[in-house]
C-alpha cells in the first residue's frame, strides 16, 4: 500500500495548490477523478470501497492509493499518473497488488508459472466495474481462455466436465496464484486434485493399477476428449500402451468379431475390467488383480 | 499427450480479452447479470434478479447434459443476487441463486464485516445425465442387487444420470496482531446410477460380442472436506498453518450382486465397489521476502491416507476381513526468486514429495494363483524429487531472454511379479530458452524452445509366477525413455485502437524407445495447435471478435496378437505384428457480437462451432494380412446463443434469449453393441435444439 498517513498528508497538501483544488475527502472518494473518469468509480461500489475497513483504498487515499500521487495529473492531464498500468510491466503492476493482497492463497504467486510469464493481476481481474468476470465460475472460462486457447478448444469435446454451464470452473482444479503442484493444480498434486471430487478412486486398495496411482492424467484429459471418461484416445489403443501383448492383451482393435470387438466396443478392455482405477475385492478366486471383479 | 510449460500472457491482450473475451460475447441465459459465487466479487451495484420462461423445442440430452434441459418443454428461469452493504460497519450481505428453476441450481448466503468476520452457506446441484439411453432389461437398477436376463431379452428405455448435491459452510475471522482464521467444510451426496459392466472371455448368446452384461452401477456416495488453516501476515514472513481432510463413504459398500445371467459369469459376483476411505493432511506453507528482491515460499505437508473398510467377501482364512490401507505423504518445498540487478531475474525451487504405501502385504491368493499374480496385494509407493532453475534477463527495446532448466525423479516401488514391464526409476530433464517481447506499444510476444529428455534404471525383467521370464517388450508410455522437442509461438498485435490480433502456436514431437531389441510399445507423438483471435471495437456501443483454433494431435505405437507368455510374437498371418495410428484433429471457430444501439436496447450473438475428427489407422507390420483401419468418427457441435435486453425503465425491462444447440456425431462407440443381456446404448446422432427464453429482470437500486 502506497503511504499510509504521509502520503494521506501529502495529498492534503495538494489539493490546496493544485490546480483543482478540492477537498481531501473529494480526492478520496474519487470525485475528482469521476470528473472525466466516470466509470472507474464503480470500484467504490465493491470491497475496495468499504470505508469501515481501515484497509481498503477508499480509507486511505482513494485513486491514489493504488495509482499514485496526482498532483501533477491534476496540474496538466497531459502529465500521467505516477502508476499508469497500462504503461507499467507485469512486475510492477502486481507489486502495487501485493503491497495488500499477499498470502493465504497467493501465498506461492513469487515463482509461479504465471508470474513467470509476465502475468499480472490485472490481466486476469478487473476491478473498476460491478462484475469481475474472472470471480464468477460462469465467465471464468472466458479469462483464462483468453491465453489458454487449446483449452478453450477442448471443452466443447464430446466427453467434458461441466465448463461451459459454469458448474466446473478452472480455479476448482487450478490456483492460479501459485501452488506445489503441477500446472499450479490447485492440492499438492494432480491426482491428490482430481481426488477432491473422485474420492472413490483414491483406495489404497487390495488391488492398485500403477498409472492409475501415479498420475491421473496418465490416460485422461480433464479438459476434454473424443474418447469417453475423458479418456486421452480409445481402448484397446490406450492400455496397449502400456501392457505387454500377451494372452488378448495385443488383440488387433476391430468393430467386429466377438473377440476382437469386445477391447474396441463398448467400454472397450473395461467390458471385462470393469474396476480399472482399482478393486478392494480379496476373493479367492482368478483373475482378481486383472479388475474384473 | 502431455504439453510442456504454458504460453506467454500479453498484458495488453488479455486486458482487450477480458473485456471483450473471444469465447462469449453473450451472457447465457441462464446467468443474468448475476455475481460470482466468491465473496470477494460482492459489488454494490449488482444486485439483479430475473424470472422468466424458456423453451426447448426438443429433446437434447447432450444439450441438457448438465444443466437438464434435456426433453421438450417448458423450464423457468430465476436468477438473482442481492447485495447490500452497511456503509457504517462494512458489513455485507449476499443471497446468491443462479439456475434456480433449473437441475443444476446453486445458492448461496454470505454475510461479512469486511476485514474482520465473514461465514458463508452454498448450495449447489450438479446432475449428469448420461447422453446414452440404455434399452435394458436388467433389473434391480439402482440398487446392488441386479437381476439379469440369462438370454439376449430386448428391453425398455432406462435413463441413467447421477446427481451431486452438495451443501458448503465457510467461516472466517479475524484477529488483531495480523492473524485470521479460515474453516471451509463441504459435504456432498452422489446418487444415481452409472455405466458398468461385468464380463469375461467366451462366447455369448447369438448377436451379442460375448459373455458381457450391462451392470449399471449405483452411487449412493458421501464425500466431505474439511479445511481448516490460520493465517499470519508479519510483513516480510506470511505464514499459514492449516488441516486438510476428506472422507468418502460409500452406502453401496457391501459390493453389486448378480442374479440370473450368463453361467460362464456366476462366479463374478459379487462385484467390488469403492471402498470407504479418508485422508488427512496438515501443513505449513509460508512466504519470505529477504529483501524487496528477494523472496521465498515455502511448503511441508504431512498427510496420511487410510482406508478400512469391510471385505465383500472374506479373504484367505487368517487374514483380517479389511485391508488396513495406509499411505503417508509427506512433501517438502522450497522456491526463491530474486532480482540482484534490474535486468535479471533468477528463479530456482526444489520439491520432494514422498507417497510411501505402508499398506501391509499379504497373499489373498493362498489357494488359486495365476501365472502371472502370487496372490500379493500391491501397495505403490513413489517418491518425486524435482527441482528447477530460470534466468530471466532483460534486453534492449523490450525484449527479454529467458533459460531454464527442470529436472524431475520419479523412483517407485515395484512388484515381484508383473505382467507389464517396469522399471524403478525415471528421470527427466527439460531446457528452455525463450526470447520474449512483453511490453510495447503494438507487438508484443515471444518464441520459446523446449527439450527435455527422459531416462531412468534398466526395466526389470518381468517374471511369472513359476519363476520363468515373462514378455518384456512394451516399455509403458509414463516410464519410456522419451525425447521431447517443442517450439512455442505467441504474438499479439494492435496495429491500430481499435483493432487487436493474437496468434498462438506451438508444436511438439516426443519420441519412445522401446524396450531392448523390442520395436514395440508408443513409438512418436505429435501435436500442432494454432489460434487466431481478432477483437475490433467500432465504437462504443459496437464490438465484435472472432477466432479459430486448429488442434492437431497424432500417436503411433505397435503391438502384436498373442504373444507368448514368454514374450514372443509370433508375426504370422493369424497374429501378426501391428501399428496404430491415432490422430486426433479438431477446427473451432468462434465469433460474437454486442451492441448497444440505443440507451434502452442490449444485443448480444455468439457463436461456436467445433468439428472434430478421430482417426484410428491400424496397419501390419509383420506377419497378416493388411488390417482395416477402424472408421473414422465425426463430432460437430454448433452453439448459437443470441439475446436481446430492452429497458422499459432504469432499473427493470425485459430479455429475450435464443439458443440454438447441435450436436451431430457418428461415433461408433455403442452403436453396434449389444450385451449378452440384451442391453444396447443409443443416442440420436443428429440433436437439434432450439430454446426461446423471455425473461424479466429487476435491478435493486
Amino acid at each position: 500500500m502506497l503511504g499510509g498517513k504521509g502520503f494521506f498528508c501529502a495529498a492534503l497538501l495538494l489539493v490546496s495548490t493544485g490546480a483543482f483544488a478540492q477537498s481531501a475527502d473529494d480526492i478520496r472518494d474519487g470525485k475528482v477523478c469521476a470528473t472525466c473518469h466516470a466509470d472507474a468509480v464503480q470500484i467504490w461500489g465493491g470491497k475496495h470501497g468499504t470505508k469501515a475497513d481501515s484497509r481498503t483504498p477508499i480509507a486511505i487515499v482513494g485513486c491514489a492509493t493504488c495509482h499514485g500521487d496526482p498532483s501533477e495529473h491534476l496540474k496538466s492531464y497531459s502529465n500521467p499518473m505516477p502508476h499508469r498500468f497500462s504503461k507499467m510491466a507485469a512486475t510492477e503492476k502486481n507489486d502495487v497488488c501485493q503491497s495488500c493482497h499477499q498470502g493465504r492463497e497467493r501465498m506461492h504467486w513469487s515463482g509461479s508459472t504465471h508470474e513467470r510469464n509476465d502475468v499480472s493481476c490485472s490481466s486476469c481481474h478487473k476491478l473498476h466495474t460491478a462484475h469481475d468476470r474472472v470471480r464468477d465460475k460462469l465467465t471464468q472460462p472466458e479469462v483464462c481462455f483468453a491465453c489458454h486457447k487449446v483449452q478453450r478448444a477442448e471443452i466443447n469435446r464430446p466427453s467434458r466436465h461441466p465448463i461451459r454451464e459454469g458448474l466446473v470452473t478452472c480455479s476448482d482444479c487450478h490456483n492460479p496464484h501459485g501452488s506445489v503442484g503441477r500446472a499450479m493444480v490447485l492440492r499438492d498434486s494432480v491426482n491428490d486434485t482430481c481426488y477432491s471430487c473422485h474420492m472413490e478412486k483414491r483406495g489404497p486398495f487390495v488391488r492398485t493399477h500403477q498409472p492409475v496411482q501415479e498420475d491421473c492424467a496418465n490416460c485422461h484429459n480433464p479438459h476434454g476428449t473424443t474418447a469417453p471418461n475423458l479418456l486421452k484416445m480409445r481402448q484397446p489403443m490406450l492400455c496397449q500402451q502400456c501392457h505387454e501383448p500377451t494372452s488378448h492383451r495385443g488383440n488387433v482393435a476391430s468393430l467386429t468379431g466377438t473377440s476382437t470387438g469386445a477391447n474396441t466396443l463398448g467400454r472397450g478392455c473395461l467390458n471385462c475390467h470393469t474396476n480399472i482405477h482399482g478393486s478392494n475385492n480379496p476373493a479367492d478366486l482368478s483373475n482378481e488383480r486383472t479388475f474384473r471383479r | 499427450m502431455n504439453r510442456l510449460g504454458t504460453f506467454k500472457l500479453s498484458g495488453i491482450a488479455i486486458a482487450l480479452a477480458a473485456a471483450f473475451g473471444p469465447a462469449r460475447a453473450v451472457e447465457p441465459i441462464m446467468t443474468q447479470n448475476v455475481e460470482p459465487a466468491a465473496p470477494a466479487a460482492l459489488n454494490t451495484g449488482a444486485s439483479t434478479a430475473s424470472v422468466g420462461i424458456g423453451y426447448a423445442n426438443d429433446d437434447g440430452r447432450r444439450f441438457g447434459q448438465y444443466n437438464g434441459i434435456n426433453e421438450k418443454g417448458a423450464y423457468g428461469l430465476i436468477d438473482f443476487n442481492w447485495v447490500k452493504r452497511n456503509d457504517e460497519s462494512g458489513t455485507w450481505t449476499r443471497f446468491f441463486g443462479r439456475d434456480v428453476g433449473l437441475d443444476d441450481r446453486q445458492l448461496r448466503f454470505e454475510q461479512q464485516r469486511q476485514g474482520n468476520w465473514g461465514y458463508s452457506i452454498d448450495y449447489s446441484r450438479i446432475p449428469r445425465f448420461e447422453p446414452f439411453i440404455a434399452n435394458t432389461a436388467v433389473g434391480g437398477i439402482g440398487t446392488s442387487n441386479l437381476v439379469i436376463p440369462t438370454t439376449l431379452t430386448p428391453g425398455g428405455p432406462t435413463e441413467l444420470k447421477t446427481k451431486r448435491e452438495a451443501i458448503g459452510l465457510g467461516l472466517e475471522k479475524y484477529f488483531a496482531g495480523n492473524w485470521d482464521v479460515q474453516v471451509k467444510f463441504r459435504n456432498e451426496q452422489k446418487d444415481g446410477t452409472r455405466i458398468f459392466a461385468r464380463g469375461t472371455t467366451g462366447t455369448g448368446p447369438a448377436g451379442s460380442f460375448g459373455q458381457f452384461e450391462f451392470a449399471p452401477e449405483p452411487i449412493d456416495a458421501t464425500t466431505r472436506q474439511l479445511e481448516a488453516k490460520v493465517n499470519y501476515n508479519g510483513g516480510a514472513l506470511l505464514l499459514t498453518g492449516g488441516y486438510y481432510g476428506t472422507m468418502y463413504n460409500n452406502n453401496f459398500d457391501s459390493g453389486l450382486n448378480f442374479t440370473g445371467g450368463l453361467a460362464g459369469l456366476s462366479t463374478f459376483t459379487p462385484i467390488g465397489l469403492p471402498p470407504d476411505n479418508q485422508s488427512h493432511q496438515l501443513y505449513v506453507s509460508g512466504n519470505y521476502t529477504f529483501t524487496p528482491t528477494t523472496r521465498s515460499n515455502f511448503k511441508l505437508a504431512y498427510g496420511k491416507i487410510t482406508q478400512d473398510a469391510q471385505f465383500i467377501v472374506p479373504p484367505t482364512a487368517g487374514l483380517p476381513n479389511q485391508l488396513d490401507g495406509r499411505i503417508e505423504t509427506k512433501l517438502a518445498q522450497f522456491g526463491v526468486t530474486s532480482r540482484p540487478i534490474p535486468k535479471l531475474t533468477l528463479y530456482g525451487d526444489v520439491r520432494v514429495e514422498d507417497r510411501d504405501d505402508k499398506t501391509p502385504v499379504r497373499d489373498y491368493f493362498t489357494l488359486t494363483q495365476s501365472s502371472t499374480s502370487n496372490g500379493d496385494n500391491e501397495p505403490r509407493s513413489i517418491k518425486t524429487t524435482g527441482a528447477k532453475a530460470e534466468a530471466n534477463y532483460a534486453l534492449p527495446d523490450g525484449f527479454r531472454i529467458i533459460g531454464g532448466v527442470g529436472w524431475e525423479e520419479k523412483k517407485r516401488n515395484i512388484s515381484a511379479i508383473r505382467v507389464v514391464s517396469a522399471r524403478e526409476t525415471t528421470d527427466e530433464t527439460t531446457w528452455r530458452v525463450e526470447l520474449r517481447r512483453p511490453m510495447a506499444e503494438t507487438l508484443v510476444g515471444s518464441v520459446a524452445l523446449m527439450h527435455s529428455d527422459r531416462g531412468g534404471s534398466p526395466f526389470q525383467t518381468t517374471v511369472q509366477t513359476s519363476g520363468a521370464v515373462g514378455s518384456n517388450l512394451i516399455a509403458p508410455v509414463f516410464l519410456a525413455d522419451r525425447v521431447r522437442d517443442k517450439v512455442r509461438v505467441s504474438a499479439n498485435w494492435a496495429p491500430a485502437n481499435a483493432l487487436n490480433i493474437q496468434f498462438y502456436a506451438d508444436k511438439a514431437r516426443d519420441e519412445y524407445s522401446g524396450r531392448d531389441g523390442s520395436n514395440l510399445g508408443p513409438r512418436t507423438g505429435e501435436a500442432t495447435n494454432w489460434s487466431l483471435d481478432a477483437s475490433y471495437t467500432f465504437n462504443d456501443r459496437w464490438q465484435a471478435n472472432a477466432w479459430y483454433s486448429r488442434n492437431d494431435t497424432h500417436f503411433d505405437q505397435s503391438t502384436c496378437e498373442a504373444a507368448t507368455s514368454a514374450g514372443v510374437c509370433p508375426a504370422s498371418a493369424t497374429d501378426p505384428i501391428w501399428g496404430a495410428t491415432m490422430r486426433n484433429l479438431s477446427n473451432n471457430v468462434g465469433a460474437g457480437l454486442h451492441a448497444k444501439p440505443t440507451a434502452q436496447i442490449d444485443l448480444g450473438a455468439e457463436l461456436t462451432y467445433a468439428e472434430i475428427t478421430d482417426q484410428n489407422h491400424l496397419q501390419t507390420i509383420a506377419g497378416g494380412p493388411i488390417l482395416g483401419s477402424l472408421p473414422d468418427s465425426h463430432t460437430k457441435t454448433t452453439r448459437l446463443n443470441l439475446y436481446a435486453r430492452y429497458a422499459l425503465q432504469k432499473n427493470s425491462g425485459v430479455r429475450l434469449d435464443y439458443i440454438y444447440d447441435r450436436f451431430k456425431t457418428d461415433d461408433w462407440t455403442w452403436a453396434s453393441w449389444t450385451f449378452a443381456d440384451g442391453t444396447t446404448l443409443t443416442e440420436n446422432p443428429t440433436q437439434r435444439v432450439n430454446f426461446l427464453g423471455v425473461s424479466y429482470y429487476y435491478k435493486f437500486q
